[in-house]
């Protein structure tokens, strides 16, 4: 492949990790501690290729014919995916198909929670909460918990997944819904307050625990969609 | 085909045109832009959607560590001369493998990132068994990986312990082995090729074009390995993992396939492992112990670098000796 090809690849890769840092679609694909490395690695992408132009240009060398390797050519594969396509986000389709749900990791000392009327929570928290607190920091109290629809059957859960580092290692988080208002379609995107059903998540329903949701209101998707 | 060859080589050039890899870019750009919307309709299958986002995902994960490495890569050739390799080294393989081994620690990213980094090492005059061995010990044992597990492992401490002994016991075992049977010969000659000494440029040129070949270089790879691992956690449906609970040893075998074919960034799957909580802690220490020293993209990575007659030894070797090492530590100290 020749040198220039090469930059131009380069150029593109670096311009596609830089799209998706500025308009903040990385958030689809990595946690958002990563923004400052995408950064800097599209500049420094861009800026190795722009050197490599450079030099070319101003030494007046004719670039060679340098590289057998066809492998080169694959690095185009996430710049389409990135400008044409734009995967979205992970969502209904990894909560139906992976059954490793509310994995959750057991920790004891639970802190109690804000003296608020509503206290939202992240549906990690929450289903950490029910699944391991036994002091019952949850009874009694209105949380609100943002999340998407999951229709299952008969049963209508409020999903999220967690990411640590890319999206390759999401874990669907679900939880219950008893009590919701007909309709909400698939996958969209609710805040629902109401209360957890004490005692309800157990090892024989995998941790997921039960929710009589009071009030249920449709939110904009938002540009952060996993919980971390 | 070395740098300087890249620089100077030239090219006949006749008048007449000619389709070179610049035309069929500029090509295959434009057929993409113009048939874009007919692409994302017949990507719109629900097992492709979750494939390409998870490629993607990984793409963009791995690139800034694999920037990172070959900046480091790019550094040690412009600025770090052999024979301060040498002197910083035993000279003895035998005792330079576990230093290399320890120095692992002091390279903060994952696997991508430490493949280019061996490659300089070994073209620098390091012996390949010591560069190896830091290639196997760096993504596994720096500070990032072991606070992440630490976080994800919050109630077993001794999880961080065994993980570190794990891989660096991996890294060294497979170092000494190299040192007592490995053939050079099974490294692609293109690997091994010393740089020239680089009369006339600078320094800094050295580094920006060491650094930007060996981006290239590894790059497609990379990509490649990332579309392997997308394909395989579409495929490989996790969910009968629960079954295996009570069978350790099936249980060991299973977690470590998986982690080949999950090819999961290092600092990240010590929190899919905690969750396998159906499974025993050493299943699960397998799992942590494999996947930074050997995976889709790893071997994908190493193929590119090293040559496949390499690849292909290394990796089922290294296997191997990484799920012994865990299973051994595993049984010592959890």
């Amino acid at each position: 492949m020749r040198r220039e090809t090469q930059n131009i690849l380069l150029i593109l890769l670096g311009g596609a990790l830089l799209k998706i840092s500025f308009s903040g679609l990385y958030l689809r694909y990595v946690q958002k501690g990563f923004l400052p490395l995408l950064v800097i690695a599209g500049v420094v992408m861009v800026g190795l290729a722009g050197f490599s132009i450079y030099r070319d240009v101003c030494g007046a060398r004719v670039p060679s014919h340098s590289h057998s390797s066809r492998s080169v050519w694959l690095m185009l594969l996430p710049v389409l995916a990135v400008f044409l396509i734009s995967p979205p986000a992970l969502g209904v389709d990894v909560v139906n198909t992976s059954s490793d749900t509310n994995r959750t990791t057991s920790r004891g000392g639970f802190s109690a929670l804000p003296s608020d009327q509503v206290v939202p929570l992240s549906l990690t928290e929450f289903v950490t909460r029910t699944a391991w607190d036994d002091s019952g920091t949850l009874d009694g109290r209105t949380v609100r918990l943002t999340g998407f629809l999951v229709r299952q059957g008969d049963h209508t859960y409020v999903a999220r997944l967690a990411i640590s580092c890319c999206a390759a290692d999401a874990r669907p988080l679900k939880v219950h819904l008893t009590g919701l208002q007909a309709g909400f379609g698939d996958g969209q995107w609710v805040e629902v307050t109401g209360k957890a059903v004490p005692k309800s998540a157990t090892k024989e329903n995998s941790y997921i625990p039960t929710f009589t949701v009071e009030n249920a209101v449709p939110v904009a998707v938002p540009a952060e969609q996993y919980e971390s | 085909m070395t740098i300087t060859g890249e620089i100077r080589g030239r090219r006949p050039t006749g008048p007449r045109f000619r389709i070179t890899s610049l035309e069929v870019l500029c090509g295959i750009l434009v057929l993409a832009l113009i048939f874009q919307s007919s692409l994302v309709r017949l990507l719109d299958v629900r097992e492709l959607r979750t494939g390409s986002t998870v490629f993607v995902a990984i793409c963009v994960q791995a690139l800034p560590f694999l920037v990172v490495g070959v900046l480091i890569s790019g550094a040690i050739a412009a600025f770090v001369p052999p024979s301060l390799l040498r002197r910083l080294l035993p000279s003895s393989s035998a005792l330079a493998v576990p230093v290399a081994g320890v120095a692992g620690v002091a390279l903060p990213g994952c696997e991508c990132a430490s493949v280019p980094v061996a490659r300089r090492l070994m073209q620098q005059g390091v012996a390949p068994a010591v560069a190896l061995t830091f290639l196997l010990a760096a993504p596994a044992v720096n500070p990032i990986v072991l606070v992440a597990t630490a976080v994800a492992f919050n109630d077993t401490p001794l999880m961080v312990v065994a993980r570190f002994v794990g891989s660096l016991l991996t890294a060294v075992v497979m170092g000494w082995l190299w040192a007592r049977f490995g053939k050079l010969e099974w490294i692609a000659a293109r690997a091994l090729e010393r740089l020239p000494s680089h009369e006339g440029t600078s320094r800094w040129a050295v580094f920006l074009e060491s650094a930007r070949h060996d981006l290239v270089d590894a790059g497609g790879f990379l990509v490649l390995g990332g579309l392997f691992a997308a394909a395989f956690k579409v495929l490989v449906p996790v969910s009968w993992m629960n079954t295996l609970s009570g069978q350790v040893v099936l249980g060991v075998l299973v977690m470590g396939l998986l982690a080949v074919v999950l090819a999961l960034c290092s600092e990240a799957d010590a929190f899919v492992a905690v969750s396998f909580s159906s499974l025993p802690l050493l299943p699960r220490l397998v799992f942590l112990v494999v996947g930074p020293a050997v995976d889709v993209k790893l071997i994908a990575m190493q193929a590119g670098a090293f040559g496949r007659s390499f690849a292909l030894r290394f990796a089922p070797l290294t296997f191997v000796v990484a799920v012994l090492c865990a299973v051994v530590t595993g049984v010592v100290l959890l």
